[in-house]
């Protein structure tokens, strides 16, 4: 890959001078804290050494080399950086709703790394996000997960090259409104949508047949076998067959959930994560057993009647099934304080302070593919790490200081009230008014537009 | 001058022509039948191209064509005399991508059984058989604007969705003759969605550009298959496969339209990724994103305007907190950034050219003082309007300098080039000879050394009734001026775009200035917003003067004052 050197803005005030086609690595001593491996128990009074961007020593008294900084984080937490499983936080697109599988959509094709909410989730201590597309298809496209590494102004610097391929999926409500009900073809039904996948997934058998036919032949004297067809939509399909993508599955209902169960069983899918999965504690050990887990909202339902049957104790009850759980935002405002909705899970289930902080960070990452590199301290992981004032479960807890590949990309000592990368040189400057948003939960985003005739009808509820 | 020889040398030559001319003679009741088409611009300082510290020559053109450059040129006697003593002579400008005189083509019907997450094609703005040729109107008031400004060439981008089409190169010579020079230049992209249907938004477009290219390789691959071997099923390229086919054998370079640094950026990722030959067109906002320009070795077209200051203007000094200030600070970065760009270019080392598209004729001279204000070398804004566009649209052996064998496209100016006073008195494209008026400027030390109230002797305050001339008709409604606390502002109505009755904006940057009055309103139309600019000259109680919108061009506008202020 050719090096690129050039200079990006220098009043981000964050001390990226300079940012490279390739990402920055930092190195880094963090000294004297109470580090929360997640993984490995708490260490009290203990430090970190990150070098390029790997933690390469835990332990005490530990001196920083040459040229590398220290920082003092004497009564203060060390975590590693969040990870939310469902966020549609740096992108400018989230659903292509116009067709009931768009698995060739790529949302790394429509990442922005200016977006805010970036920032903000790095105050909230979230290095890593899963950037999904939206659940108004039954097969939507193929996510991307970014690693927060403000500043930069290109899209490749905050995609986590080395995370697997991720796709969403959506059942129940929000696919047959907006294709059966809002535009009168398949699914207009739960059935509607289980026929879609099965449909989709043997298209996709035919398809992958078609082209090793067609490889076969191709070489061969007097072949008269021309090209299939190129789709990348069937291809991908092909590819969660065997196994190269993890489909990340937006779910409430436990006949969905359980539904399918059943198909990935009979397609032999094993990469199966179920979202919100409101009513997932019904189909706990099904879930445990066949899937990669669940992640849930931790006390957030009735915004539609699919999500009416919910409890706070969700999570608990998956967790002490032996699933995989974890907490997510779905949201640019939850995002921000994960850390106290993992809390709700010692307050709905008594989880200990490990689990609820598994909930964030491990769990997460390995729902995604990427525990061998981030979600916990541990030697030769990525240094993706979060200084908190307090226990992060604590209602005070305050990050300080948030590192991606041990690079600081957040400190609540140099936030500025004006962290936007960029400003439009016309930009007439309003005063500016604080109001909540109602309307932050993306996930039926670029929708509306689409089916404008039924807006009024059926587009109020969202998610 | 070699009478003589004159004499002996194109005697056959005239009396050829001459019989020709017989042969053909017929009457021409318009009386607009030029007399000659062969002209001398004598004696005149030409600058053949960027960098010539320009001398004195006689540049001979007959039929379009540059005849000659020099000092001891014979002229025919059917030539027409330029007299070129005080006139400056450069090449005529060249728009790398432009849309005038383009009309959107018409939505195709949907079928009664339209499938919006199948749509064909054609509905979905998937047209890239379609040539801009075939919507172009070589007589237009944007083509009649861009020529005043010097353009005497332009790559014309068809209109419509995701891929609506080939550019065309087209001189901006006389309406009635075939202008084209290259058909099928470039195939036009950019990143509409269609609406309501596949694709609906970026990420679609994306991914149905990838699924278009993959396909139409394959469908290439087949017809090989197909023609070497026998008993081979049939291929069946689609309308779009085929019109691909010369993008995906690299013959035809897409012009990519992009405008932010991440638009800029997704069409380098995808270009990468496929490897078709691009030109990036459109370009706004890219001072991030040149150096991965400059590793792509992707020639540019950016936008002939810069950012306006409007919001610049409207920073107030007082009254604001110091968080607002700090506000203040970041646009006005922005807006100095902005204005450099170009010349970042240019420090670069990158091929650019300007597109017209978005931009007003009438500001050119004002846009390229800005760029050369901040930083844009007078040779570098030359190249960018004449050789290097000639480059990029691959005609450099046609255009872009004053040699003799190229086409006749030549800017006369009243002195040299990019001087605030400068005016352009004749453009000749295609060897058709445009005269302007050149206005003697006021003195503008006088007017601008006093205060604007001493224009009172203008009346200017109260009622005007106005009517303007555009394409569509002729329209009009009122224009209320009031000076309140010394600025002048005030209302004016119009016939309501979207449907019957008319329309009202409040008037913006108002000022009056001697005579000339100009103002600013915003037209809000189908979702955008559009400012249009007026502008006129008062004489008691008439005005007269121009209207003019983005993208469309300059209209004659006409008011009266019908009941004036008391109070002034």
């Amino acid at each position: 890959m050719k090096k690129h050197i050039y200079l990006i803005a220098a009043f981000l005030g964050l001390g990226v001078g300079i940012s490279q086609a390739q990402v920055q690595k930092g190195s880094v001593l963090i000294k004297n804290a109470t580090v929360l491996t997640v993984t490995k128990g708490n260490l009290e009074s203990s430090d970190v050494l990150v070098q390029n961007g790997i933690i390469i020593q835990l332990g005490k008294n530990l001196t920083a080399p040459a040229g590398v900084n220290t920082i003092d984080a004497s009564g203060k937490y060390l975590m590693p950086g969040i990870i939310d499983a469902h966020s549609h936080v740096g992108l400018d697109v989230v659903n292509e709703a116009s067709a009931p599988i768009t698995s060739e959509i790529r949302m790394k094709d429509v990442v922005n790394p200016t977006d805010m909410g970036i920032y903000r989730a790095l105050a909230g201590g979230v290095t890593v996000s899963h950037a999904m597309h939206g659940s108004a298809n039954v097969v939507g496209g193929q996510n991307a997960t970014l690693k927060h590494r403000w500043g930069s102004m290109d899209p490749a610097d905050i995609i986590m090259q080395d995370a697997p391929r991720t796709i969403k999926f959506a059942l129940g409500e929000n696919p047959t409104r907006v294709h059966g009900r809002g535009n009168g073809i398949q699914p207009r039904s739960r059935m509607g949508v289980e026929a879609v996948i099965r449909n989709g997934f043997n298209e996709a058998i035919q398809y992958k047949k078609a082209w090793e036919t067609y490889q076969l032949a191709k070489n061969q004297k007097g072949n008269t076998t021309p090209p299939p067809a190129y789709s990348e939509r069937l291809q991908t399909l092909a590819d969660i067959l065997d196994g190269k993508i993890i489909i990340h599955c937006h779910s409430y209902r436990a006949d969905e959930i359980y539904m399918l169960i059943n198909v990935i069983k009979d397609f032999n899918i094993k990469k199966v994560v179920f979202q919100h999965t409101n009513e997932g504690f019904k189909v706990a050990p099904e879930i445990a057993e066949y899937t990669m887990g669940a992640s849930v909202f931790a006390d957030w339902w009735a915004y539609k009647m699919e999500v009416y049957y919910s409890t706070a104790f969700n999570a608990a009850i998956l967790q002490k099934n032996g699933a995989l759980t974890s907490i997510n935002s779905d949201s640019a405002e939850l995002i921000r304080h994960l850390y106290h909705e993992a809390a709700k899970t010692q307050r709905y289930g008594g989880l200990t302070d490990e689990e609820a902080l598994a909930m964030i960070t491990i769990n997460p990452a390995k729902q995604l593919g990427i525990e061998d590199k981030v979600g916990s301290i541990e030697v030769g992981k990525q240094a993706d790490l979060v200084i908190f004032e307090g226990h992060p479960l604590s209602s005070y807890a305050v990050p300080q200081m948030t590192f991606v590949d041990g690079v600081k990309y957040f400190d609540i000592k140099k936030d500025n009230n004006d962290q936007r990368q960029w400003v439009a040189a016309t930009e007439m400057v309003e005063p500016i008014f604080l109001r909540a948003n109602e309307e932050a939960h993306r996930c039926m985003q670029d929708v509306d537009a689409y089916f404008e005739a039924f807006q009024g009808a059926f587009l109020k509820e969202k998610h | 001058m070699n009478k003589q020889f004159l004499k002996a040398g194109m005697l056959g030559l005239l009396v050829a022509g001459w019989l020709s001319q017989a042969a053909m003679a017929q009457s021409d009741p318009t009386g607009k039948r030029r007399v000659t088409s062969t002209y001398a611009i004598t004696n005149a300082t030409v600058f053949k191209a960027p960098g010539d510290p320009g001398s004195k020559a006689t540049i001979l053109i007959k039929d379009g064509v540059i005849l000659g450059v020099g000092s001891s040129l014979s002229l025919p006697k059917e030539a027409k005399i330029i007299a070129g003593d005080s006139l400056y002579v450069y090449p005529g400008f060249i728009d790398g991508a432009g849309n005038m005189g383009i009309t959107k083509p018409k939505d195709v019907e949907r079928p009664k059984d339209f499938v919006s997450s199948n749509p064909a094609d054609e509905i979905a703005g998937i047209t890239p058989w379609r040539s801009a040729s075939d919507a172009y109107a070589a007589v237009s008031t944007q083509i009649d604007d861009w020529r005043k400004a010097g353009f005497t060439l332009s790559q014309v981008v068809p209109d419509g969705g995701m891929l609506p089409g080939k550019t065309a190169l087209v001189l901006l010579g006389d309406g009635k003759a075939n202008n084209f020079l290259k058909l099928n230049a470039a195939l036009a992209a950019n990143y509409r969605s269609s609406r309501g249907m596949y694709p609906a938004t970026l990420a679609g477009v994306m991914a149905k550009f990838r699924d278009i290219y993959q396909n139409t390789t394959l469908v290439l691959e087949h017809e090989r298959l197909f023609t070497f071997t026998s008993g081979v099923k049939r291929p069946q390229a689609t309308p779009t496969q085929t019109a691909m086919m010369p993008v995906v054998q690299k013959q035809l370079p897409v012009l990519f339209a992009a405008g932010s640094e991440l638009e800029i950026r997704r069409a380098l990722a995808l270009q990468k990724e496929l490897g078709f030959k691009m030109i990036l067109t459109g370009l706004e906002n890219y001072e991030s994103v040149i150096g991965a320009i400059k590793s792509s070795g992707t020639p540019v077209l950016i936008k002939l305007q810069v950012p306006d200051d409007k919001s610049i203007k409207a920073q107030k000094a007082e009254g604001v907190t110091e968080a607002t200030k700090a506000q203040y600070a970041r646009v006005k970065e922005s807006y100095d950034k902005a204005l450099k760009q170009a010349a970042q270019l240019e420090k670069a080392g990158i091929l650019f050219g300007f597109s017209t598209v978005d931009a007003k004729a009438a500001d050119v001279q004002k846009t390229l003082k800005a760029m050369m204000d901040n930083g844009l070398s007078q040779k570098a804004a030359f190249a960018a309007l004449t050789t290097n566009p000639a480059a990029i649209l691959g005609v450099s052996g046609l255009v872009g300098t004053i040699e003799k064998g190229k086409l006749a496209n030549l800017v006369l100016t009243t002195d040299t080039l990019f001087k605030e006073e400068t005016q352009i008195k004749h453009v000749i494209a295609d060897g058709y000879v445009f005269d302007y008026e050149i206005k003697k400027k006021a003195v503008k030390a006088e007017t601008s050394a006093k205060p604007e109230t001493a224009s009172n002797a203008v009346q200017v305050e109260g009622v005007w009734e106005y009517t303007s001339e555009t394409p569509a008709g002729s329209s009009g409604g009122e224009i209320t001026l009031k000076r309140e606390n010394g600025a002048l502002g005030g209302t004016i109505t119009y016939d309501d775009p979207t449907g019957s009755g008319k329309a009202s904006a409040p008037i913006k940057n108002a000022s009056l200035t001697g005579k000339t009055i100009s103002f600013e309103f915003d037209v809000a139309a189908g979702g955008m917003s559009l400012t249009v600019t007026i502008s006129g000259e008062i004489n008691g109680k008439n005005m007269d003067g121009s209207l003019s919108v983005p993208q469309m061009g300059s209209f004659p506008v006409k008011a009266t004052l019908s009941s004036p202020s008391q109070a002034n």
